[in-house]
């Protein structure tokens, strides 16, 4: 093999140039964009409690959707069902999680809360039928301790909101 | 070496109105509602607004964010119809070329409502730039401006207490007895003033003399007394003092040399001899 390709050399070297590659480059921009309008944040209202809830002490995450084209996109978003990094746990938690539209630039989307599926226990998936932009709350609870209600150890807790835009 | 120095002026600054909608669902296009910015110089680029709208799924509702025109019309409309919809907080934004907002109608701002439902938490705000300079005596620094001459100084009405009706009233007499009286007295004094003109008118025909006499008496009595007053100046006496000279010189001899005296005599009768000689 590495003979035949030395051979191959030397007949080009001594003939004319019969073909060339011809490159078309391209790039797309998104039509879907995901930007973070509002970070999260827990609060602890109690010792085994970790919640988004205002009234809690906590923040609830909003992610805005930029699409531009219509039918074209799905917004998924996940809240989390673990810690990304936390102190070093000595019970299980549980994660509760709730996706909800809160806003959006046309009354044409006012549908899609009651149009969206969840594939999966902490997943909502919304179809982004009307181009424009729309706005997704992310609410997160998670219990320390099941029925025994076991105090999160102090330390600092993060957790994940995945959102995506999936095309249809 | 000289260096060209470039100036650049940047006299417009960037930024959001305040809600326009804050104290409800029509405004007005003025710094009460704006801002500071809200006054001419202001140049709109773009709004942004947001509101809930409140409703049943079945309910028909529209819900209109507008802005009229200085002379009829539109600078912007925006329609949403949320009939058969869910209810849902909508945010909505668009761009729009420089804009004075001289355009704007004053009280042109407004969210109309047709149908059932409500609009709740509506937040209105205007993009823009402002040009500080769009008024160049607003500031200083801006470019045309003209220093401005000193105020005049103020004029203030002079007060006249004699024409001040308060003070005639405060100053009125109100002895109607006094009054009374003065007016008697008054009219008794021209009642006797016309009782000696008609005397002396009844007396022409009688004795024309007797008013000559008078005439001729009163003319003088008049000289006599500017006779009076011009002789008290011929008659006065200025008191003088005679200042003596206390200086006495004892030694009455000349200190001079003989010959300068005798060549001073010799000319002085050389001068008489000129003289006399005028007359020969």
């Amino acid at each position: 093999m590495k003979k035949l390709t030395i051979t191959l050399s030397l007949m080009l070297a001594f003939s004319p140039v019969l073909a060339e590659n011809i490159y078309i480059n391209g790039d797309v921009s998104s039509r879907c964009s995901i930007v973070q309008d509002t970070a999260g944040r827990w609060g602890n209202p109690s010792a085994n409690v970790l919640t988004t809830l205002p009234a809690s002490g906590g923040q609830v995450p909003i992610i805005r959707f930029d699409y531009t084209l219509a039918n074209a996109y799905y917004a998924s978003i996940s809240t989390p069902i673990s810690f990304s990094s936390s102190p070093s746990l000595t019970d299980s938690t549980v994660f509760t999680g709730v996706v909800s539209v809160t806003q959006t630039s046309s009354s044409d989307q006012s549908g899609y809360q009651a149009a969206s599926t969840t594939p999966a226990a902490n997943t909502r998936q919304y179809g982004l039928t009307i181009a424009g932009s729309t706005w997704f709350s992310a609410t997160s609870v998670a219990t320390h301790g099941g029925g025994n209600n076991t105090p999160f150890p102090s330390g600092s807790y993060t957790g994940i909101v995945v959102a995506s835009c999936i095309a249809m | 070496m000289v260096w060209p120095q470039l100036s650049y002026s940047f006299d417009y600054t960037f930024g959001v109105t305040n809600n326009a909608a804050a104290f409800g669902n029509t405004w007005s296009m003025t710094p009460q509602y704006l801002g500071a910015n809200g006054v001419d110089g202001m140049e709109i680029n773009g709004i942004i607004y947001q509101y809930t709208a409140v409703k049943d799924k079945e309910d028909d509702f529209t819900v209109t964010v507008q802005n009229e025109k200085e002379g009829g019309g539109y600078v912007f409309q925006d329609k949403e119809d949320w009939s058969q919809k869910y209810g849902m907080t909508i945010r909505k934004s668009f761009a729009l070329p420089y804009t004075p907002l001289a355009i704007f109608k004053e009280d042109g701002g407004a969210i109309v409502t047709t149908g059932t439902g409500s609009v709740v938490n509506p937040q209105v705000v205007y993009l823009h730039r402002f040009n500080r300079c769009f008024d160049p005596q607003s500031d200083p620094n801006c470019t045309g401006y003209v220093t401005p001459l000193p105020p005049k100084p103020p004029e203030f009405d002079m007060y006249d207490a004699l024409e001040d009706e308060f003070v005639e009233e405060a100053t009125k007499e109100t002895d109607q007895d006094l009054i009374d009286k003065e007016e008697k007295e008054k009219e008794e004094s021209e009642e006797k003033e016309e009782e000696e003109d008609l005397e002396i008118l009844l007396a022409v025909g009688d004795n024309p003399l007797t008013m000559g006499d008078d005439f001729t008496q009163s003319s003088i009595i008049a000289q006599m007394n500017a006779a009076l007053n011009i002789s008290s100046y011929y008659a006065a006496k200025i008191p003088s003092i005679v200042y003596n000279e206390p200086l006495v010189m004892k030694e009455q001899k000349s200190l001079g040399n003989s010959k300068r005296i005798l060549r001073s005599l010799g000319q002085d009768q050389l001068h008489n001899q000129m003289v006399e000689a005028q007359y020969q």
